[in-house]
This record gives structure tokens, sequence and C-alpha cells, in this order.
């Protein structure tokens, strides 16, 4: 499971009529991805971020929590915990701690069954005399699938930390709106072929699809469209599969951006081809020119130096047989935090990477794999 | 009772018209149909690298090995074209796909599934889709046992899937009926500090059992400036 950092905003929880607080929390964002890029709006007052390559930056999860907490902190109260899996993380953030990684079924265990947000669920453990958690994890498996069903069986894997999240526990709507996208769902047109029966493969591969959901949990399927973007993560936006939904990778008209044929221009997008690994967490790396010296970004877009060697999640230096770029973007440039980041085309004897530099920072974005 | 059967004419002793004659009809009564259903279609670049030009149905490939550049790549080029005729296709344990990259190469978004982070499940998760999906890649993210292995290889033959599977670094105990290895990998495009990343070169060499005993080595561009898989022949490219 993932180790994460989550934020929580006490005072954003609750949205409100005007847009005020999602905009306080769009700063709030704003303000920690000046420590990692890769900040993820779990629903209102709440986001989370792949804790392990920025901890390695920053000399260690408790450092990088009281940055983390300290930077939030000029947009409003926060609080921050690090544990594995997204819902230990919220809790754990709840109460400020961070959970060792391992530590999270220790940590679930004394915590009531109604953590979980399932009301139904802690009516009937309760009326069982299963109060904790820890007393739901140790029900046996089949037990649970078999009196509960497949959401019990999720939340019973949940309460164990053997699974990330319940449902329900991200606001999707909330995603959308910050990315400053229409809020409404799209609606889900019925497309022939797909899951009317029309096609035995298509009505086989959604029975299949469902029985590896009800094993690995609601997040555990998903599927894949494209939109509009700068960069290869922005191009590319991920769907929990949902049963019975025609995936949306199949909407009409949806956007090929690699190939250079999409009208909307994105200023700053690298060129085709495009790479065909996104790194889902943030891999650090280190850039430096000939004598050492470490590469970085003017503030005119500029390298301050040559480009001679790379290293991985400080990994051994590599020689570059290759590099392009920069690229400047001036992300969200139509907000007040706006970020300046440039990207930059990085080739060793192992393969090429795109590289994001951000604050004085190399991260290794995507890999051509 | 037995029959003796004739002897057999041999066909010099026949003559010119009935060997004609004989040889349309035997066109006409091969089993064209049963073969091509046996195969799932591969993109033009990839087909010389498979004994059959595509993808036999209920086997095995291995991509790749530890620390190849390219193996994703080259096992989202191998699903392209049975993805886009209608084929579903599960990627199980790889949770950083290139979305943009798999589409330009032609693979369906429509009917592609992501199992990215399967865990401890990740067997078990791969046998489901093995069930109703004609391709699976798989990236197991532990060392697999060998049982294991042998019996998603087993689930493959049996629902008449292909499973692809890119090893990574957890490597893949059993040996899979066709090995693509690459052999060489190099960017063109990049200077210093002048272009982009334009194209890639991969050179991959093919070993399996039966008719693929032989090694095949052969080399692509993948991905080609547009992001597809094109053969390459000849000296590379002078513009690039």
């Amino acid at each position: 499971m993932d180790r994460l950092l989550v934020v929580r905003c006490p005072e954003l929880l609750e949205e409100d009529e005007g847009g005020a607080v999602l905009r306080a929390f769009a700063e709030v964002i704003a303000a920690v991805e000046a420590y990692c890029p890769w900040v993820t709006p779990v629903r209102a007052g709440i986001c989370s971020l792949p804790a392990r390559g920025p901890a390695r930056y920053f000399g260690g999860e408790g450092t990088l929590a009281e940055l983390v907490q300290e930077a939030a902190e000029q947009v409003t109260p926060a609080e921050v915990g690090v544990a594995d899996g997204l819902f230990a993380a919220v809790l754990a953030a709840r109460r400020s701690l961070i959970v060792p990684a391992g530590g999270t079924p220790a940590f679930l265990a004394p915590l009531p069954v109604a953590v979980l947000g399932m009301d139904d669920l802690t009516a009937l453990l309760d009326r069982l005399g299963i109060r904790t958690l820890g007393d739901f994890a140790v029900l046996p498996d089949p037990h649970v699938l078999g009196r509960l069903g497949a959401d019990g069986a999720h939340a019973h894997r949940v309460a164990g930390g053997r699974s990330g999240e319940p449902a329900g526990l991200r606001q999707p709507r909330v995603t959308r709106l910050l990315a400053g996208e229409a809020a409404e769902e799209a609606p889900v047109v019925a497309e022939p072929g797909f899951w009317g029966g029309v096609s035995d493969a298509d009505a086989r591969a959604a029975r299949c699809l469902a029985a590896a959901q009800e094993l690995l949990g609601p997040d555990g399927v998903v599927t894949v469209r494209l939109q509009g973007g700068r960069s290869p993560a922005e191009q590319a936006r991920f769907v929990t599969w949902t049963p019975g939904e025609a995936p949306r990778g199949a909407v009409p008209g949806a956007v090929r951006t690699g190939t250079g044929a999409t009208g909307a221009p994105w200023p700053g997008r690298i060129p085709a081809p495009a790479p065909a690994v996104v790194h889902p967490e943030p891999v650090r790396a280190d850039l430096a020119g000939t004598r050492g010296e470490p590469v970085r970004v003017s503030s005119r877009g500029l390298l301050t130096a040559t480009p001679d060697r790379l290293s991985v999640e400080g990994g051994p230096w590599e020689p570059l047989s290759g590099w392009a770029g920069p690229w400047p973007s001036d992300e969200r440039w139509w907000s007040r935090s706006r970020r300046r980041s440039a990207r930059l085309q990085a080739v060793t004897v192992r393969g090429a990477h795109l590289l994001l530099a951000e604050r004085g920072r190399w991260w290794v974005e995507a890999t051509y794999g | 009772m037995f029959v003796s059967a004739p002897a057999r004419p041999l066909a010099r002793d026949l003559d010119p018209a009935a060997l004609a004659a004989l040889s349309a009809l035997a066109e006409r009564t091969r089993p064209v149909a049963a073969s091509r259903t046996r195969l799932l279609p591969v993109l033009p670049a990839l087909a010389g690298l498979l004994p059959d030009g595509g993808l036999r149905r209920g086997t095995t490939l291995a991509v790749g090995r530890p620390g190849d550049d390219g193996g994703l790549s080259l096992a989202l080029g191998l699903v392209a074209a049975a993805s886009a005729s209608g084929s579903w296709c599960a990627l199980v344990g790889h949770p950083g796909l290139g979305a943009v990259a798999a589409a330009d190469l032609g693979v369906d978004l429509g009917r592609l599934a992501l199992l990215p982070r399967p865990g401890a499940a990740w067997a078990e998760a791969t046998a489901a889709v093995l069930d109703g999906f004609d391709l699976v890649i798989l990236c197991p993210p532990f060392a697999p046992r060998q049982s294991m292995a042998r019996r998603l290889v087993a689930r493959a033959r049996e629902r008449r899937s292909v499973l692809i599977v890119v090893p990574g670094r957890a490597g893949w105990p059993e040996p899979p009926d066709l090995q693509l290895r690459v052999d060489g990998a190099a960017w063109e495009g990049v200077d210093a500090g002048r272009g982009h990343l334009r194209r890639r070169q991969l050179t991959v060499t093919v070993a399996g059992r039966r008719a693929a005993a032989r090694p095949v080595r052969q080399q692509l561009w993948l991905p080609a400036p547009d992001g597809t898989a094109v053969a390459a022949v000849g000296p590379p490219d002078p513009a690039a």
C-alpha cells in the first residue's frame, strides 16, 4: 500500500455555496505543492500526497510533515499525518500522527467501527458485540463475505489495514472542481456494444472486472481516458471502474493528444512521441553539470549549467548521452498560486526520462520505457 | 473388416490438368477461418517477429528482461492491433501507464482495463481477467512462485487468451511460448540541448519453442515520431 501524507483542514471540510471554501482549499494545495507536485485532492479540506519520494528529499517523514503543515497553515489551520493507505492516513492526520510503515493495522485496531463511515455496518456489528476495527478485522474472511457481502468484505480488508480506502472516501466532484472543470457528472451515454448484452465479449469482460474488483476493492479496477493537458500526467484521467458503466475511454471524439493532431494548443507541451510510463508517484532526480555542480532552471527559464549526469532516486550518477529542453511552463497562470516549472528530456544508457523542475528541485515525471 | 486403401498416386504421375484441379481444391478446403480465429492480429511492424504473424490464442509471451528499456512499449505495441479490432485488454500490476503513448500505438482505451496495484492478490486478479479478456499484460509486482506462474499459463491456454508477461525485476520462472528480448535501444532526436526525442530504434530478438526455435532478430522504430510502431529497414533515417 502507498505511503501517504494527508493534509486535513478542519475549517474547510464543509463546502459553502459561494465556493470560498474550495478557493481556500485550492490555495492550500498550491502551498503544499511547493514540496511535491503530486498533490491529490481527496474531498473538501483533505488532500494527499505520496510520502516516500519527498520524504527522501527533506530528510524524513517527520520533517516533511512539519514543512507541509507550515506551508498549509499560511492559509488555514491544518493537521498532517502519514500512514499506509489513504484511510489510515486521513485518520492519522486527525490525530497529527506519523504511523510507522507496517504499523497501520495496529494503529487502526483500537478505533471504533464508526470511523469507516458505514452506518448500517456499524449498527450490525454493534449488535454482534463488535465495536472496534481490530475486533472486526480478526473475523475470518469467508464468514465476513457470507454475512456482510462484498461491501462488508471490502470494509473488513480496510479495517485490517489490508486495503487502502473505503468506498465513498473520495469526492470526485471536488477533484473536478479544483481541476477547473464543470462539476456536473458527465451524462453516461449508453453506447451500443457496451454492457447491453449486444456483445458477448463485452459482457464477459464486465463479469471478469466485477470479479477482480471484488478481490481488489472498489479502487482496484480503473479505466482511463484522454483529455487536454500539457504534461503527460494531465493528459490522462483515470477513473475507477463501476459495474454497469461504459468505460469512459470510449467517449467519441476523445482527444488524441500525443500525435499533434489535436486542435487545442497547449503551450509548453512536450512534442510527440509520448512516454510509455508516467510515474504515479514522484521520483526524485538530481541533475549535475560537468563539474558536479547542481543544474537549476533560472527565473528566465534557462539552465544554470550544462547537464552532464543524472541520478535517479539517489542512485549512481549516469552520464547523459543527450538531452533537450528546457520547456518552460507557467501553469495555472489564471490563479494566484501560479507555479513555474520546466521540463527536460534526458537520455542515459538505461533509458530516456522526462524530468520536471519545480522550485529548484528535479523529479522524474515520466519514462520512455 | 479392413479395406486396404488404394495406393496413392504420386503427384508426378498425374496429368497437369488433374494436378491443377487438385491444388485448386486444396486451396478451397484449407481451414482458413479456423486458423484466423486462432490468431489475434498485430501491427504490421511486429508481424515479422511472431512465427504465425499474429498472437496465437492460448499462448504466453514474455517481453523484456529485468532492466530492459522498451519492454512496456513493446507489450503495448503487441496488443494494439487486436485491441483496435475489438479485443479487450487488461494491464495488471503497472501503476504508471502512459495513456497517451498507449493510445498513439493504437490501443483502444475504451477496451482497456487497468488493475494498477493488485498487491498480494495479483495472481488471483490476473486469473480473473484471463477468464474473459483476449489479452492480458502482466507486470508481476512480486517474484512469482513457479506453481503460480504455471497456473496462469494453464489458465491462458484453457481460456484461449494471450498472456503477455513483462517480468521487470520480479522475473518469471516459467519458460514462455515466445520470449521477446530487447537487445538494444537507441534514441534519436536530442543533442546537447537541441531538438526533442523523436524516435527510438529497438533491436528485438525473439526465441521460442517449435516454429520459433530459431531466434529471429528485427529492428523497429518504437515509438516512431508519431508514437506508432514502424519496421526499421535499411539504414537509419537521415532526417534524424
